[in-house]
C-alpha cells in the first residue's frame, strides 16, 4: 500500500504543502477562491522550523494504535482501513481536546471547516487526502513537492531507496557526494550564522 | 539582560528599547523575521523564477524534480538571471538617487531651487574640468547648469563610455574593455539588464552574470560616483567634525527631529530650518530647550559627514528609536525605510512625514518636497514638529551617547596626509600599515546587530589594517567607540603609530553607502601613485550584514572594479554552483578579484589578512604568513 513519506533532508522550507493542503480542503479546490471562503481553509500539514532555521514537513504519522484514538472519548476517531487513515467524524467530535493532548506530534489544530458542522469548531489533521485518493489523485502536498521532501510510495520501495543510498555512501573507494552540493553550501552556511549565535550564549 | 534581546543585538540602546518595545507591546523587524521561519530554499538558492507568467517556476536542488522552467531555462540561467535583476534593481536606485541631485544642481543653475547654493565651487570647477567643461570666465551657475547637462548625458545612450570612468587606473580600464563591460550609460545597462533577462534574451549565464557586472559598473562609477560629487557641490565637501552617536543623542528637554532615508536634498534643507532663529524661538516659546536634528541609516550620514549632526543609529534601530516616545517628527526620504514604521510611531505621539513623490508609506502624512519648495517644506514640517512637542507621553532615553569622528571625504584624508597619497603609501611600503579594508552595508536580523561590523572591525585594526567604512557599518563602529583618536589603542602598534602622528581614528567614516564611490576613488588614487591596478594593492572589501539589493550592486562594482569583497549573508545563487564558482574563483581570471561568503566575522577577517598578505607579497612588499 501506498504512504506519504516525509524525507526531511529534502525539505527547502518553501511551505507550498500548506498552501496545497489547504486548498484541496476547500470547497472551491481551487487556490484563489479558497483564499475567499468562510471559514478560511486550513493547511493540515505544518512546516516546522529547525534548530538551524530548516524546514521540516510536520504531519500525522496515522500511527497504530492511534493515541489519539484510543483518547477519543465519543469515539469520533477511527481507521479506514483501505487507505490505512486516522480519520476523525466531525459530527462526533467533542472539541475536548483529548486528541490533541494523546498526540506525540503535535498535529492536531481545532477550527471549523466546510466538511464539519456549519459554525462548529471541531479537531482537524491529516486525512491523507482521503477525498482525492478516491478519485484517483495522490496527496496534494506530495503532488506540490517538487524536492521530493514527500513522496507518496510503497514503504518498502522508499526503505530499498534509503539502504541503497547508504550501501552506496560506504562503498570502497568512493566519496561521499552530497545530494545538492549547493543546498548543503546554504545549509552549513545558515548552520554556521546560528552558532555563531549559540556561541556567545554560552560564553 | 535578556538573552533574547542579546542575541538580535549586540548594543546596549537597542537591548534596552526591545525590552521597551516588548513592554509596548510593538512588533519589531526581528518578530516578523522569526514569523518568516523557514524561509523559502527555493528562493534563498535562487531557484524560483517569476519572471513570466508561464511560470512561476522552481527547479528541483535534489534532481529529482524539474531541472527545467517551462521556458526551458536551467539553474543556472535562472539563478544567474534572478542575480542580474538584484543588481540591477540596486544601481536602479543608487543612480536615480544620483539623478535627483543633477536635477537639483540644473535648478540651481537656472535660478529656481531656491534654498540650495553652490557651496563647493572648487569641487565644481574640478568636476566640471574632468567633465571637459571650461569654467574660465563663467559664474558658477553657468558652469553648473553645463555640468548638469554632462551629467543627465552619462544616464543616457549618447556615450560610448561613462565619464568618469577615467578616474580608475588605465589597466582597470583596460580590463573593463577586454571584457566588453565598460559601462556606456547609467539607465542604458540597467535597462538592458532588464531586456537581456526577459524570457528568450540572454540564456547564457556567463554572458548574463558579466553584464551584471557593466550594471554594476554602471552604478559604481556612474550613478553613485554623481551623488557623490553633485552632493558635495551643493551641500560641501566634508571635514572631519565630532559628533555623537546612539539613541542617546536624543534630548529630552528638545524638540527632537529624525531625518530617514538616504538623499540629502531633503534632510539639508529640513536641517537649516532646524537653525533658524524664529523657528528655535517657536520651539522655546512650546517650552522646549531648542529643536535637536539627528538622523538614522543613510541621510543621517549624509548630514553627519558635513555639518557634525548625530546620528541615533543604523538600519536595525529605525523602529526601536521610535519607542523612545522623544520622537516628535521622523521625516523620511527614500530606500530602507520599513514600511512598519508608521504602525510603530502610531502607539506614540510620533509624527511620520513621507517627501519625496517617489516613496509613500503607510501610517505617514506625505508632504511633497520639490527642489523649488524645499526650502519652504522644510520650515512647515518643522514648525509641526515643534507643535507636537506638547504631546508627548512619557520618554525613555536608556543610554547615554558616545562620541565620533565623521567627515574623512577622499580629499580631507589626502590633506590630512599632507597633500599627497605618499605617507600612506609609504606606510604600506614599510608595512607599518599592512593594508587597508572598506567595510560596507547594512543590518541584517540574520546577524546580531553591529556584532559582524564591530567584531571584523576590531580583529582588522588589531593586525594594523587600516578601516575605512560607510553607511550602515560606519554607524556600528561609530556605537561601538571605534571612531575616536583614543580607539587607536585598539589598533596594532604599527596603525596606533600612524593614528596618532596624524590625529585621525583607526576606523575612517567616508560617509552614506552611496558614498562608496569615495573608497574606489581612494582606491584609484593609490593604485595611480604605485602605477598599478587596484586588483593589485593590499586592499579588500566587505559587507558583514548586508540586506538589500544595493549592496549586491555594490558588491558586483567593487569586485569588477579589483576588489577582493567578503560579504556575511550568503546572496541566493547556492542554487547553480557554476555561478558560485565564477563570482568565488572564476572572475579572479577575469577582473582580478573574487567575491567570498564568510558568515563568521573572525574567520573573515583571517580571509582578508590572507589575501592582503599575498598581495603584499606579490608586490614584493614585506609580508605575513597569516
Amino acid at each position: 500500500m501506498r504512504k506519504v513519506i516525509v524525507h526531511p533532508q529534502r525539505c527547502v522550507g518553501c511551505m507550498q504543502c500548506m498552501h496545497a493542503c489547504a486548498t484541496a480542503h476547500s470547497k472551491s479546490k481551487e487556490l484563489f477562491a479558497a483564499a475567499l471562503e468562510s471559514p478560511l481553509p486550513k493547511a493540515r500539514i505544518h512546516v516546522g522550523v529547525g534548530l538551524f532555521n530548516e524546514g521540516f514537513p510536520n504531519r500525522c504519522r496515522h500511527c497504530e494504535p492511534a493515541p489519539c484514538q484510543l483518547a477519543c472519548l465519543p469515539g469520533a476517531i477511527s481507521r479506514d482501513v483501505e487507505t490505512d487513515t486516522v480519520l476523525i467524524d466531525p459530527d462526533l467530535c467533542i472539541n475536548c481536546a483529548s486528541c490533541a493532548m494523546a498526540c506525540p506530534f503535535g498535529v492536531i489544530r481545532y477550527h471549523q471547516h466546510c466538511y464539519a458542522p456549519p459554525g462548529k469548531v471541531v479537531a482537524v489533521k491529516c486525512d491523507n487526502c482521503f477525498e482525492r485518493q478516491m478519485q484517483g489523485l495522490i496527496p496534494a502536498c506530495v503532488e506540490v513537492c517538487k524536492a521530493h521532501a514527500l513522496t507518496f510510495e510503497d514503504p518498502s520501495r522508499a526503505l530499498k531507496r534509503r539502504t541503497d543510498e547508504v550501501a552506496r555512501s560506504v562503498s570502497p573507494g568512493v566519496l561521499q557526494t552530497d545530494l545538492a552540493a549547493g543546498f548543503s553550501v546554504l545549509n552549513a552556511h545558515k548552520r554556521q550564522q546560528i552558532e555563531i549565535a549559540l556561541r556567545r550564549s554560552q560564553s | 539582560m535578556n538573552d533574547l534581546f542579546a542575541n538580535r543585538t549586540m548594543t546596549r540602546d537597542g537591548q534596552l528599547l526591545l525590552e521597551k518595545a516588548q513592554r509596548d507591546r510593538i512588533e519589531t523587524v526581528w518578530d516578523r523575521f522569526e514569523n518568516q521561519l523557514p524561509q523559502c530554499g527555493y528562493c534563498e538558492m535562487g531557484l524560483s523564477c517569476r519572471i513570466c507568467v508561464m511560470g512561476p517556476c522552481r527547479i528541483d536542488p535534489f534532481g529529482e524534480g524539474p531541472q527545467k522552467g517551462v521556458c526551458g531555462a536551467d539553474a543556472d540561467i535562472i539563478v544567474a538571471r534572478n542575480l542580474g535583476r538584484m543588481i540591477a534593481a540596486g544601481a536602479a536606485s543608487h543612480s536615480d538617487h544620483g539623478r535627483d541631485l543633477v536635477d537639483v544642481l540644473q535648478e540651481v543653475a537656472e535660478g529656481k531651487a531656491t534654498g540650495y547654493q553652490i557651496r563647493d565651487v572648487e569641487k565644481l570647477k574640478r568636476v566640471a574640468a574632468e567633465y571637459g567643461i571650461v569654467a574660465d570666465g563663467k559664474d558658477p551657475a553657468e558652469i553648473a547648469g553645463e555640468l548638469a547637462y554632462a551629467m543627465q548625458e552619462d544616464y543616457g545612450t549618447r556615450r560610448k563610455s561613462l565619464t568618469l570612468l577615467q578616474r580608475a587606473p588605465a589597466k582597470r580600464r583596460a580590463i573593463w574593455d577586454k571584457l566588453n563591460i565598460t559601462p556606456r550609460g547609467i539607465d542604458r545597462e540597467t535597462s538592458e539588464m532588464m531586456h537581456r533577462t526577459h524570457m528568450g534574451v540572454d540564456n547564457n549565464w556567463q554572458t548574463l552574470l558579466l553584464h551584471g557586472l557593466r550594471n554594476a559598473l554602471s552604478d559604481g562609477w556612474g550613478g553613485s560616483m554623481i551623488a557623490t560629487e553633485v552632493s558635495d557641490i551643493l551641500f560641501g565637501t566634508p571635514q572631519p567634525a565630532a559628533t555623537m552617536v546612539n539613541v542617546g543623542v536624543l534630548k529630552a528637554d528638545h524638540v527632537n527631529i529624525i531625518v530617514h532615508g538616504h538623499n540629502p536634498v531633503v534632510s539639508e534643507m529640513v536641517l537649516h530650518a532646524c537653525q533658524s532663529e524664529d523657528l528655535l524661538q517657536l520651539a522655546r516659546e512650546n517650552g522646549a530647550a531648542g529643536i535637536n536634528l539627528a538622523g538614522v541609516c543613510c541621510t543621517g550620514n549624509e548630514l553627519l559627514m558635513r555639518n557634525g549632526i548625530p546620528m541615533a543609529g543604523n538600519h536595525l534601530t529605525t523602529e526601536l528609536v521610535l519607542t523612545t516616545g522623544a520622537v516628535d517628527m521622523m521625516i523620511v526620504d527614500y530606500q530602507c525605510i520599513m514600511p512598519s514604521l508608521g504602525s510603530v510611531a502610531a502607539c506614540y505621539h510620533t509624527k511620520m512625514i513621507s517627501t519625496s513623490d517617489k516613496a509613500r508609506f503607510p501610517g505617514m502624512q506625505h508632504r511633497e518636497f520639490h527642489p523649488e519648495n524645499a526650502a519652504e517644506k522644510a520650515r512647515e514640517v518643522v514648525k509641526e514638529a515643534i507643535e507636537n512637542f506638547a504631546d508627548r507621553g512619557e520618554v525613555y532615553i536608556p543610554v547615554e551617547p558616545v562620541k565620533a569622528i565623521g567627515g574623512f571625504s577622499v580629499e580631507t584624508i589626502v590633506d590630512a596626509l599632507g597633500g599627497t597619497p605618499q605617507p600612506l603609501i609609504d606606510a604600506l611600503k614599510a608595512g607599518t600599515i599592512r593594508g587597508a579594508v572598506g567595510i560596507v552595508g547594512c543590518n541584517n536580523p540574520r546577524i546580531r546587530q553591529d556584532f559582524g561590523h564591530v567584531t571584523l572591525t576590531q580583529k582588522l585594526i588589531e593586525n594594523d589594517i587600516l578601516v575605512v567604512d560607510t553607511g550602515c557599518a560606519a554607524v556600528a563602529t561609530s556605537k561601538a567607540g571605534l571612531k575616536l583618536a583614543e580607539a587607536a589603542q585598539m589598533a596594532g602598534p604599527g596603525l596606533r603609530e600612524i593614528c596618532g602622528a596624524l590625529g585621525i581614528p583607526p576606523v575612517l567614516h567616508m560617509g552614506s553607502c552611496v558614498d562608496n564611490v569615495r573608497i574606489l576613488v581612494l582606491a584609484s588614487a593609490l593604485a595611480n601613485a604605485l602605477g598599478t591596478d587596484i586588483c593589485d594593492l593590499p586592499i579588500a572589501g566587505a559587507a558583514p550584514e548586508w540586506y538589500s539589493e544595493k549592496a549586491v550592486a555594490i558588491g558586483a562594482y567593487f569586485v569588477a572594479s579589483g576588489v577582493y569583497t567578503v560579504l556575511g549573508p550568503m546572496p541566493p545563487i547556492t542554487g547553480s554552483m557554476n555561478v558560485v564558482k565564477l563570482l568565488t574563483e572564476g572572475l579572479k581570471d577575469e577582473v582580478g578579484a573574487t567575491f567570498h561568503v564568510e558568515p563568521d566575522p573572525e574567520k573573515a577577517a583571517l580571509a582578508m589578512r590572507r589575501h592582503i598578505e599575498g598581495k603584499r607579497a606579490k608586490l614584493g612588499l614585506p609580508s605575513l604568513k597569516v
